[in-house]
């Protein structure tokens, strides 16, 4: 397939991807001018080249974070830059590609319409407009369907068109917000897979999702919000590996078998914690049976 | 960093976008489809012409048409196409793209302009036809009281239409204003009428208080002229002969004071917007 780099925006690259300082956002809600704390000094550098996850409950502030470095929503307090860029300018925008949650295209267009339509907002011109268009769309998978009406496409069809109008311009940094929200396991796992090869790219990709085991496997490092505060940030592999603890795969052993490991470890003072059979993930299986019996 | 200037690229796409999702509205159909049919059947209310001559009386029924069912298309249709952007998160997706909002509100107002263009259009060559086509027959019938080439000016008829249609071009932008800082598509609509009322009554409302004793009355009065466009303006329809033609100047006037009044109501939108939360 086409290499994805257009590189139309250069960035310098000294300047972290997204930069939140002591950001707070507070809504007035009602008349009595009461205020909700969306988001409480909140600080955030993320790097660039990297997948970062934010995670959270439902109104645990994601959104709103994304919002306020799209620059959709202004901070009470503090301040937020996209590649040094305060976000709140145009310009902070040139180089980032959005993904909303549960995205509603105009639904009047095809699938090569509504991308046309964004990579002309973008100011990409006709010379290379078309071949861009046929790049991306072959990339998301969706050349079979980009002469339909927007209307007709299914969930995982409208995240795939959605990816496909976020990357046209090549930005250099990808918002995707909840990406696999309501999509099937398959579908979930293309956009798991075209997630990984933004990354490959040299790209930056912010996402959120409620799918933990996915962004497990898919993000460098997140960010945990409760509340709009910040409780836990950190590399995956820091924080789901736990330290002092090993564990062997091997052929199943019988009852005398186990029997005599345990004495093994005794006899060297290592306490034997379990020994069970593994499980495969379920999501795998799904995969693997769904995907082998809708190949031709 | 890249500049991002302002683009009227941008400003046409939106406004292609959104003339585009406009004509695939029912509301749109509906209402053009009432404003014909209240054009073509206005041969059946003849009797109900209060005095006036027929044809006369053809040309104000076919402007009343076009004047109320193209307020309410223009409000209805601006309140709408605004607020589906907001309340279908389309705009999320346009506005975290590098476009500024000045020339998302642009491209909203183009749209619209353009939708109304049309209508007026359609109807305007309705009734001309509807006009042209009468005229011929009562020519026939009463050939003594009819000149060899009519009465109707039909310049006269174009350049209403284009009156009425330059009336809806501000109060398109007024609608914006509201549009901009409402947070209800409902609340933009009734007010949209509420401007509408006061624009169309503000010039008599000037004419009572400018007699007014009262310095506050007449000082109020003033000030409402200049917040307020006066639509009363926009009306040519009392003579469809072509010796009582407006002087091209007029018109000159009339187009500035348009542009006048929708470049500040446009400006103003797009400030009211710039710092809305979406």
């Amino acid at each position: 397939m086409a290499p994805i780099a257009l590189n139309l925006f250069p960035q310098p690259t000294s300047s972290p991807a997204i930069e939140l300082k002591n950001v707070v956002k507070d809504f007035t809600i009602g008349l009595r001018d009461l205020k909700l704390r969306a988001v409480a000094d909140l600080s955030l550098s993320i790097p660039a080249g990297q997948i970062y996850g934010l995670l959270g409950p439902n109104g645990s502030g994601k959104s709103t974070t994304i919002k306020i470095i799209l620059g959709l929503a202004t901070p009470t307090l503090g301040e937020c830059r996209v590649f040094g860029t305060p976000s709140d300018q145009v310009e902070a925008r040139v180089n980032v590609g959005y993904l909303p949650e549960s995205p509603y295209f105009y639904r009047h267009l095809t699938g090569r319409e509504l991308v046309r339509f964004y990579a002309r907002m973008c100011g990409l011109r006709s010379a290379g407009l078309e071949k861009r268009l046929a790049e991306v769309l072959a990339w998301v998978g969706m050349v079979e369907a980009a002469d339909r009406s927007v209307g007709t496409y299914s969930k995982g069809m409208l995240q795939r068109i959605g990816l496909a109008q976020a990357i046209v311009h090549d930005p250099q940094l990808v918002i995707l917000d909840e990406p696999t929200a309501g999509v099937d396991p398959i579908g979930a796992a293309a956009i798991g897979e075209l997630i990984l090869r933004l990354k490959a790219e040299g790209k930056t990709v912010l996402i959120t999702s409620h799918l933990l085991g996915q962004m497990e496997e898919l993000c460098d490092r997140i960010a945990i919000l409760d509340r709009g505060r910040l409780i836990l940030e950190g590399s995956v592999t820091d924080l789901v590996g736990r330290t002092g603890r090993q564990t062997f795969v091997t052929e199943s052993l019988s009852e005398a078998e186990l029997a005599e490991l345990r004495t093994w470890f005794e006899a060297r003072g290592r306490g034997f914690e379990s020994g069970e059979a593994p499980r495969a993930r379920l999501d795998r299986i799904f995969l693997d049976r769904v995907g082998k019996s809708s190949s031709p | 960093m890249k500049r991002v200037s302002f683009s009227f690229e941008r400003v046409g796409l939106i406004a292609q976008n959104t003339l585009r999702e406009a004509t695939r509205q029912k509301l749109f159909h509906f209402l053009v489809f009432l404003a014909l049919a209240l054009v073509l059947s206005a041969r059946w209310f003849r009797e109900f012409n209060f005095g006036a001559p027929e044809l006369k009386f053809l040309a104000d029924f076919g402007f009343g048409a076009m004047a109320f069912f193209g307020s309410a298309l223009t409000i209805a249709a601006t309140a709408q196409l605004f607020f589906s952007e907001i309340e279908n998160r389309t705009a999320l997706t346009l506005l975290a793209k590098p476009v500024w909002r000045s020339e998302f509100i642009l491209g909203k107002f183009f749209g619209v302009v353009v939708l109304v263009g049309l209508f007026c259009a359609l109807l305007t060559a309705l009734l001309m036809a509807v006009l042209w086509t009468r005229e011929r027959e009562l020519m026939r019938e009463f050939a003594d009281a009819y000149p060899a080439d009519g009465h109707i000016a039909y310049l006269q008829v174009a350049l209403a239409g284009t009156l009425q249609w330059l009336k809806l071009v501000i109060l398109t932008a007024l609608t914006l204003v509201i549009a901009s800082f409402a947070r209800s598509q409902l609340f933009t609509i009734v007010t949209g009428f509420f401007i509408l009322v006061i624009c169309h009554l503000q010039s008599i409302a000037q004419v009572a208080y400018a007699r007014s004793e009262s310095l506050l009355s007449r000082a109020g009065a003033q000030l409402l002229s200049w917040i307020f466009p006066n639509f009363q303006l926009f009306t040519l329809a009392d003579s469809l002969d072509a010796a009582d033609a407006w002087p091209w100047s007029h018109y000159g006037r009339i187009l500035i004071y348009t542009f006048g009044y929708t470049t500040a109501a446009c400006a103003l939108a797009a400030v009211s917007f710039r710092h809305r939360e979406i």
